[in-house]
């Protein structure tokens, strides 16, 4: 939700950043314009003037990079486009590369473990399995994926204080196809000092795993795989939007959603092991078929001169008895030239375990009908510090001009260990996860 | 379990704060602050969907500021 508080008259477009928008777009559409004559080319620049009246582009390139496990590569382009009757329309596109090690569930052994790939059908051929060592956590090396996303959100202003959001979003992987349709209104009044929102979400998901859909709960040697499976979500979000003085406004988030169908991650087991630690054996993670949660969220902003701050909270809690709190800090400095402005991170986040959450079975006991070993189910805490910094281009009074920016962010999760088992005392048995990302930001 | 309620707790606490307040709401001739680019609630759009795309990847929460779903096959 937002509040409108800018002056339209500061939307107006430099005549740099229209040749710079001009700029791109030519690059962007370059086949087009080659397939053009001479005289067609002449009446373009008018044209694409119109078009571009009211546009504004946000483009990104992040690199992510975590110590030994998944590298991704993700552009995204963000254009805005305001129509003169107060409408706007948003297109977003994403685009990921992913690659490296991803961690299977498996627990860290004396002994070395032999795994199948996703495509693999047995454990003996060597042409799609692989063997992680003694001592070293299981990965799989060979992981890598490919995701396109693209999303467009229609605002019309129904009223003077009361306007309507239409969005849709459709994302597709090699084994994972998303698609996503929310509506949102919302509500000026009190002098445009209080906002309310409201809107649903509707998410419909379709998982075709590579070498098809482990049987939830089976024994990983097996190889029992089903067709493709589905998992549907929806969601209510409740906002409340208030200006409290001049230099802060808060934003109140409620929220709820529910997701049924197929919710285990295709590609995660659990170890099994003897009293002693030797493992025995894997089975596919089997997570409950619905997810309930809920949310609430607030942030506060505020403001000075040359200073700004963003401090947000959240507390989420589901029905898998994961229950989470959210902080994070994010200060601004304007430097003293104002075109330039440095903002540091800092986010703290816990989550608890859920119910059902198991970094090993127990040979001696009958797998229980609901068990996962992924530590993204588990108990840890996560801290981010991070800082960017952004130079402005081009920018007047009541005009705006294009910023360049780069942002390096460092994440880390760390686990609560548990107990080991004789023979595995000793081993880093869920070592932390340590990533950094770096992205690189033109608007204009 | 000592963090239980810490964000419920804080949020409890603003609320408090806030109702402390005599006043609240500004006039149209006084939003020159507000309206400044780092007062903006949906600011950086781009950074905010990168985040929470790594968030949502590697924790069992997502959402709040907006909505919660991922569209994305890693979680």
């Amino acid at each position: 939700m937002r509040l409108q508080l800018k002056d339209p008259e500061a939307r107006k477009v430099l005549p740099l950043r229209r040749q710079l928008m001009a700029a791109s777009c030519a690059l962007l559409s370059a086949a087009a314009v080659h397939a053009e004559d001479s005289s067609d080319q002449k009446s373009d620049p008018g044209v694409l003037s119109k078009l571009l009246n009211g546009v504004s582009l946000d483009t990104a390139l992040a690199y992510y990079h975590e110590d030994g496990r998944v590298q991704a590569v993700e552009p995204v382009v963000d254009v805005n486009k305001a129509f003169a009757n107060g409408q706007s329309l948003n297109l977003d596109a994403t685009f990921d590369v992913l690659s490296g090690a991803s961690p299977n569930g498996a627990l860290t052994s004396r002994q070395p473990q032999t795994f199948a790939s996703p495509s693999g059908t047995s454990l003996t051929g060597s042409k799609h399995s692989y063997i992680v060592n003694p001592g070293q956590y299981p990965v799989d090396r060979n992981y890598s994926d490919v995701r396109g996303a693209a999303g467009a959100n229609w605002n019309v202003p129904l009223t003077r204080l009361t306007s309507a959001e239409l969005g849709a979003k459709i994302s597709g992987e090699d084994d994972f196809i998303s698609a996503t349709l929310n509506a949102s209104v919302e509500h000026d009044f009190n002098e445009k000092n209080t906002t309310l929102s409201f809107g649903i979400s509707n998410e419909f998901d379709r998982l075709s795993p590579i070498g098809g859909t482990p049987v939830a709960g089976s024994d990983y040697s097996l190889f029992e795989k089903t067709g493709n499976k589905t998992k549907n979500g929806v969601e209510a979000l409740f906002g409340v939007t208030q200006v409290m003085t001049q230099n802060w406004i808060a934003e109140l988030n409620f929220s709820a959603d529910r997701f049924k169908g197929y919710l285990n991650d295709p590609y995660k087991i659990a170890s099994v092991l003897d009293p002693v630690g030797n493992t025995t054996g894997y089975v596919y993670e089997s997570r409950p078929e619905q997810r309930t949660r809920k949310s609430v969220f607030l942030e506060n902003r505020t403001a000075s001169d040359q200073f700004s701050a963003a401090l947000s909270l959240r507390y989420m809690q589901d029905n898998w008895q994961i229950r989470s709190d959210t902080v994070e800090l994010r200060p601004r400095w304007t430097l003293s030239d104002r075109n330039q402005y440095l903002e540091p991170t800092v986010r703290w986040y816990r989550q608890t375990a859920a119910y059902f959450y198991t970094p090993w079975l127990s040979s001696t006991v009958q797998v229980p009908e609901f068990q996962a070993s992924d530590e993204r189910l588990g108990a840890f805490h996560a801290l981010t510090y991070g800082i960017k910094y952004a130079h402005k281009v081009g920018e007047q009074q009541d005009t705006q001009g294009s910023e360049l920016s780069v942002r390096v962010e460092y994440y880390q999760q760390t686990f609560r260990q548990p107990e080991a088992p004789l023979s595995l005392q000793g081993l880093d048995l869920l070592p932390p996860l340590k990533a950094v990302l770096v992205q690189v930001g033109w608007r204009f | 379990m000592r963090y239980r309620y810490l964000s419920l707790g804080l949020l409890l606490g603003w609320a408090a704060v806030v109702a402390g307040c005599s006043s609240m709401g500004v006039k149209p001739w006084q939003r020159g602050v507000l309206a400044q680019e780092s007062m903006q609630l949906n600011g950086n759009p781009l950074d905010r969907a990168i985040d929470d795309h790594l968030y949502f990847s590697k924790e069992a929460s997502s959402g709040g500021r907006s909505f919660a779903g991922g569209g994305c096959g890693c979680n």
